[in-house]
């Protein structure tokens, strides 16, 4: 089989349907559908093929810009990494494809929404493929293009509209240290290819530079929303909810991760120590923030943002298997549990306060035992995938790095708290508004995702089951892991901590909320503590007065240049002197066909004098 | 043509001197392009031009003494072109009628005429030295043949 | 034939081209004076063309005879245009270009 031609169809058909519903579809939402389907569809079909067939790793490269001696290609570099995300990003998308049709259906503008789902997974199929950084980065900004496209699909309100902005320039504050890394890479390394790279940091003698890491890692900050970028997340929820759940759940964050672990054969020990701070203080703060939202998605979002933290400390802990490792399993449990909150919003008419709904069991018994299973999921209860993942993690981090370990425990039992209290409140209990009240179960389209996808979630991490290229990522780590434990003489230990952290967590905020309470708990006991957590830690009023006081005054001095400068002196100068050109050429168009004939002559008579040489 | 009146009349004298024109061409030994001149001018362009012309049916109007400028306008006109010929009479023939180009060989019953006429020259400088202009010509007709769609095209919403 | 002989000839074709535009008031008259200027113009080329021993003039010819042949369909399409909307063609009587 020529693997070219199947990865490059992987790459290309969700572009070719992009086209087409741009070019042609833009007022037939459904055809538009079914297109973007087929073409997520056959993706899907091919990267599986992929990752049973193409054992070996494989790579090709095509000649793309060259300035000078300098190159750049577009190409392709496939290995277990690649094999992996390649199928977790098409079938995740393809069933948040499916999903769509059902959530979108009564959405006019669904044409606009599936191109932007189509061009969203060519840029991420993009970035998985991508062999080199500049590649990576091209499609990197893409991705962040369809992500601001896609968050603003209601652009008519005022949410959206800043939640998309928002998202894009944090995205670009952290592109703009990757670009730069980039630059120095290929100015210290002589080339950004990921294979040369990988080669070239396996020779002896070899040095790395740890500022061109901390500059890349920017690039994974505002991607994958860590400290100090993340605010554009929990905004993001604007957006749709299959575009969160593609997008700010399972594909887009994980790009950030999945760059780490591309990239890993360049990262120092330091950078790495950077990582693991970032992420394993991520896991707690983001698991506090959840606490105090009422809406279903940000508590998402923020345990979004948590289990981010728990694959950044695996990379920095030096196990970058893990981390996708986690990052697959992540994809499965957060997809499901965004589209069951998006089954959820949609059966009660966009309502998305928890403490608004309660009672959905008995109205949609199907999607609250499907969110059930994502939750214990995300929870790493026993013989799901997320315990598989996750305590790895931990178990990692216990040997690795005793604060760390400390602070994804604390993580875990936290994690198992906000979802407690979102499943107790939203789901048991009695209805609490009409919307809930009226509350249904969802279409065909709707549940069969869901069902897929807690199918997985609830077998993803059992690696024995995975394909063989795609295993050699994480089987060596898992096992190296595994020998640790086993010469600490610590399997007892960790048999007590997979189980305690989500067991109490779950038990506390059953006792602390209740079930279906009306109102937080947290709230009505301890609102001092309630509004500490509600701020986030002032990162938005901060970012607020730098731009307010710092950046606006530079753009007044730049807008007033603008405007003197710009504005006056060029653009009006010009066109007052197309004006004036023009008035003068008017006087000469008088409209009597003969005096044009005279001005013939005329001209006739000078270049006569001319030619005679007169002049 | 350009004294009578009636377009009609105008046109057929048209046609005359473009065949005149074409009978020159031939004299000039450039065959393709008297072809030419037949076939586009006489053949097309005034076939259209008297289409046309019956089309619209104008009248024959009384002719009106042209005014001051024009006559001045003519006057100088007709003298710049007085002064070119005296000029170019005055000075002796400069370039001698070259003799053309013997074919490289005759034709005969062995060696019969390949298929190599005039036209041939044409299509070598069109497809090499000339290619950019040609190029151009074809976006022209292009343009050209648009543009006379538009323009014929009657839009309803506006009063005629 | 001389080189003179064509050229007084082109020379004489084109003045009473431009005669025709200068006096003819009948825009289709006037259009047909246009074309034999051209033509005065593409015999004066080919005269030339031939007396340098050069294709050159000769390959101009051909694209004047396009750009002639372009021009006269534009030219008449819009002369129809115009005289559906105003009914006449006589050219002191368009002059609303003016304003």
């Amino acid at each position: 089989m020529d693997w070219t031609k199947v990865f490059l169809s992987i790459l290309l058909l969700p572009l070719v349907a992009a086209l087409v519903n741009m070019l042609f579809l833009r007022r037939n939402g459904t055809t538009a559908a079914l297109v973007s389907i087929t073409a997520a569809f056959f993706s899907m079909v091919l990267a599986m093929i992929a990752l049973f067939k193409c054992t070996e790793r494989y790579s090709v490269s095509f000649p793309w810009l060259s300035l000078g001696d300098f190159q750049a290609s577009m190409g392709i570099y496939y290995n277990p990494m690649t094999a992996t995300m390649l199928f977790v990003v098409t079938f995740v998308g393809f069933l948040i494809h499916v999903f769509s049709v059902g959530y979108m259906s009564d959405d006019p503008a669904k044409g606009r929404f599936f191109t932007g789902l189509s061009i969203f997974m060519f840029s991420m199929l993009g970035i998985v493929l991508a062999d080199n950084l500049i590649m990576m980065f091209v499609f990197w900004e893409l991705v962040g293009f369809s992500s601001y496209m896609l968050i603003a699909h209601y652009w008519n309100t005022e949410e959206a509209r800043s939640a998309c902005k928002k998202a894009f320039i944090m995205n670009r504050i952290g592109d703009f240290g990757m670009l730069l890394g980039i630059a120095w890479t290929y100015w210290h390394y002589k080339t950004v290819n990921l294979q040369a790279l990988e080669v070239f940091s396996s020779q002896p003698g070899f040095v790395i530079h740890g500022g061109i890491a901390l500059l890349l890692i920017c690039g994974f900050i505002g991607k994958s929303a860590q400290f100090p970028l993340h605010t554009w997340l929990p905004d993001a929820m604007a957006g749709p909810t299959p575009v969160s759940a593609l997008i700010h759940a399972a594909t887009m964050v994980a790009a950030g991760i999945y760059f780490l672990c591309r990239i890993f054969c360049i990262l120092d020990a330091q950078t790495l120590e950077v990582i693991v701070w970032l992420g394993s203080g991520m896991v707690v703060y983001a698991g506090i923030c959840a606490f105090a939202q009422t809406d279903i998605k940000k508590i998402l979002a923020y345990s979004t943002l948590s289990q981010l933290g728990y694959m950044a400390a695996a990379v920095g802990l030096g196990f970058p298997g893990l981390a996708l490792f986690h990052t697959t399993t992540h994809a499965f449990f957060k997809a499901l549990l965004f589209l069951g909150s998006g089954s959820v919003i949609h059966a009660c008419h966009h309502e998305q306060d928890i403490f608004k709904m309660g009672g959905l069991f008995k109205k949609m018994p199907l999607t609250t035992a499907l969110f059930a299973i994502g939750t214990i999921a995300l929870c790493g209860v026993m013989f799901t995938s997320g315990y598989f993942s996750k305590d790895a993690i931990i178990e990692v981090a216990y040997f690795k790095n005793t604060p760390v370990f400390i602070l994804l425990i604390l993580g875990a039992f936290l994690t198992a708290g906000y979802m407690g209290r979102l499943f107790y409140v939203a789901f048991l209990g009695s209805p609490k508004s009409q919307n809930s009240e009226h509350a249904h179960e969802s279409g065909f389209f709707m549940l069969v995702s869901l069902v897929v996808l807690a199918g997985m979630s609830l077998i993803g991490g059992y690696t024995q089951g995975w394909a063989p290229f795609a295993r050699q990522l994480v089987s060596g780590e898992l096992d190296t892991v595994h020998h640790q434990i086993v010469s600490l003489q610590a399997e007892g230990l960790f048999s007590v901590l997979g189980i305690l952290p989500w067991a109490i967590g779950f038990a506390i905020a059953l006792l602390f909320y209740g079930i279906g309470a009306k109102k937080d708990a947290l709230q009505n006991h301890l609102p001092s503590v309630y509004s500490f957590v509600n701020q986030k830690l002032w990162f938005d009023e901060i970012y607020g007065f730098y731009v307010r006081n710092v950046q606006q005054r530079f753009a007044d001095i730049l807008n007033f240049c603008d405007v003197v400068l710009v504005g006056g002196l060029l653009v009006r100068g010009t066109a007052g002197l197309v004006g004036v050109v023009g008035m003068m050429a008017r006087s000469l168009h008088v409209g009597n066909i003969h005096i044009y004939v005279y001005w013939f002559l005329a001209g006739l008579i000078i270049y006569w004098s001319f030619a005679m040489g007169y002049f | 043509m350009v004294v009578g009146r009636n377009p009609v009349n105008g046109a057929m004298f048209m046609i005359l001197s473009l065949v005149g024109v074409a009978g020159l061409f031939v004299l000039l030994n450039a065959f393709f392009l008297a072809v030419l001149q037949i076939l586009v001018y006489a053949g097309a362009v005034m076939v259209l031009f008297l289409f046309i012309v019956m089309l619209l049916d104008v009248d024959v109007v009384s002719k009106r003494s042209p005014g001051n400028l024009t006559i001045a306008a003519g006057t100088v006109s007709v003298f710049l072109l007085g002064l070119g010929f005296v000029a170019l009479l005055d000075r002796p023939q400069m370039l001698p009628e070259p003799t053309l180009l013997a074919p490289e060989r005759l034709p005969s019953l062995e060696t019969p005429m390949a298929f190599v006429t005039g036209i041939q020259a044409y299509g070598y400088s069109l497809f090499t030295k000339y290619m950019l202009p040609f190029q151009m010509t074809g976006l022209l007709l292009l343009v050209a043949m648009i543009g006379i769609i538009v323009l014929s095209k009657r839009f309803e919403n506006k009063s005629v | 034939m001389t080189l003179h002989s064509v050229i007084l000839v082109a020379g004489i074709l084109f003045i009473t081209g431009f005669l025709g535009v200068l006096l003819r008031r009948n825009t289709l008259i006037v259009l047909m004076s246009v074309e034999l200027m051209l033509n005065a113009v593409n015999l004066a080329f080919v005269g030339f063309s031939r007396y340098n021993n050069t294709m050159d003039g000769a390959v101009f010819v051909f694209f004047i005879i396009t750009v002639a042949a372009a021009e006269v369909a534009v030219g008449l399409a819009i002369l129809v245009a115009l005289f559906r909307r105003r009914q006449t063609v006589m050219l002191d009587t368009i002059n609303q270009l003016k304003d």
